[in-house]
């Protein structure tokens, strides 16, 4: 009896092949490492992260607790949080300094009522239905920042390249400020809101939409708005040296 | 210990005379502390600019004399405690800063003069027409600097200058370190940056009373400094 067909002879040698070009692949994925940790939280947590390359995504849940999943492309990165009194700090530059660690991406799940400071070189920033005291998102260099569904009080959202998109509503009181130097910036909020306004723009690019009256002042032919928006109690600065700056209503 | 209690300790841990127990007590703090560790690596800034450039600047005529002022006008002001005022509701801005309480602890004091006295001296440097000079090189703490009326646009631009060459010198020496794709990311977003300022010095040459091109461009500056600076810690 023949053991081998031809056939089965050609199919080995495909699956050898497929082996062979799998293996170099199957090297970089296993070089990747996932870790979780959870940290008992207050309702009223704040957190850091100071990351250097990568995506950072922030979402809220029900729990007391903040859990965070971090993708690590090498496995020389440190990663390394430290619990503090009023809540839990992430220096991936700190704890990686001098060292090539490529994208480290996190998913961080924490209660509703957080503060949250995020900052990374480079990378995406996300940050979900937060209503704490502070929502920070600062990109050094090259990324894209969506805030949606945020009441925070006060709120900073900075890159060089990329757009800036907010969706949520201005406290009473609250500071607000979004700059980008190449990117669409867009504001998205309910019909009521009441805010005093500085919006710069070189390009004269700034689309008021159906925020605009006839009471607020251009200056610059059009470089700068400036004026309030119903009761004017919040105060909203924004700037985008190379890109659109939108207004919408919810 | 709080936050101000190690911020008073911060100045003498970079002067070196700090105990034992008391830096491995404010060290442990840095660590986990980016508000104080931030505050440290500007008195370490200032401390290495002033130690880079000392004889570049004017001395103070009596620098001992100048410091027992100050000295005795902290003691005068803690031994005798000042009455609070009833600030009525339409005082002028005046009235209120002649009666408001100024309490500056020890390292934002010590900061604030050294402040001064490099502002002061860069002033003096930029009056004697030293500044254009090549040997008069190094950072310049702050964005577009102090706004006298003699100042130009050109002598405040020049002076920002310095800090970016500064920084920028610190970035070059890192360079080689970085992979391609990071210095490609760098190159990329300096150029927005340097658009935004080439843009706004064009504007300003065109019509320098142009409020909205000045705030722009002293945006712009500092987000330079600022990116360089953090890319000068890879």
């Amino acid at each position: 009896m023949k053991l081998y067909s031809q056939a089965s002879g050609k199919r080995f040698i495909k699956l050898l092949l497929f082996l062979i070009i799998l293996t170099p692949l199957s090297g970089s994925v296993f070089a990747q490492q996932r870790l979780s940790r959870n940290y008992p939280a207050g309702k009223n947590v704040r957190l850091e992260l100071r990351n250097i390359s990568g995506t950072i995504t922030v979402e809220t849940w029900a729990k007391d607790e903040i859990r965070i999943v971090a993708d690590m492309e090498s496995r020389k990165a440190t990663f390394n949080p430290r619990q503090t009194e009023s809540g839990l700090v992430i220096d991936i530059v700190g704890d990686n300094r001098g060292r090539e660690v490529g994208d480290m991406n996190f998913k961080i799940q924490l209660p509703a009522r957080s503060s949250v400071d995020l900052e990374t070189r480079s990378g995406q920033i996300s940050v979900t239905n937060l209503q704490g005291e502070l929502v920070r998102a600062h990109i050094w260099t090259s990324g894209d920042i969506t805030l949606a569904g945020i009441t925070a009080a006060r709120v900073f959202a900075t890159n060089t390249i990329g757009d800036i998109y907010f969706d949520g509503e201005f406290a009473s009181g609250g500071t607000y400020e979004f700059k980008s130097g190449k990117g669409n910036i867009t504001l998205r909020l309910p019909a009521n809101c009441g805010f005093r306004l500085v919006a710069t723009a070189p390009t004269k690019s700034i689309k008021m939409g159906p925020f605009w009256h006839e009471g607020m002042k251009l200056m610059g032919e059009g470089r700068r708005i400036v004026g309030d928006v119903g009761d004017g109690r919040s105060s909203v600065t924004v700037t985008d040296y190379q890109g659109t700056i939108n207004f919408l209503r919810r | 210990m709080n936050c101000e209690k190690y911020q008073e300790l911060l100045s003498d841990l970079v002067d070196g005379s700090v105990s034992a127990a008391d830096r491995a007590s404010v060290e442990a703090h840095l660590n986990g502390c980016v508000a104080c560790a931030e505050i440290r690596d500007d008195f370490v800034a200032i401390v290495a600019y002033c130690q880079d450039h000392r004889g570049e600047y004017d001395a103070v005529p009596n620098e001992r004399a100048l410091w027992l002022r100050i000295s005795n006008t902290i003691e005068a002001e803690r031994s005798v405690p000042r009455a609070a005022v009833d600030v009525p509701s339409g005082a002028s801005w005046w009235f209120r800063l002649m009666n408001s309480s100024w309490q500056l602890s020890f390292p934002r004091l010590a900061s604030a003069v050294v402040i001064v006295a490099v502002v002061a001296s860069l002033a003096t440097m930029s009056i004697s027409g030293r500044f254009g000079s090549p040997s008069a090189s190094g950072p310049y703490l702050g964005g577009l600097g102090p706004s006298t009326p003699t100042a130009s646009l050109e002598d405040r631009y020049r002076q920002q200058q310095q800090a970016i060459a500064y920084w920028n010198q610190r970035v070059e020496m890192n360079k080689a370190r970085w992979s391609q794709q990071m210095r490609e990311t760098f190159d990329r977003n300096m150029s927005v940056i340097d658009a935004a300022v080439n843009d706004s010095m064009t504007q300003l040459r065109q019509n320098p009373h142009d409020a909205v091109s000045e705030d722009i461009l002293n945006d712009a500056l500092n987000d330079k400094v600022a990116l360089l600076k953090e890319f000068s810690e890879l």
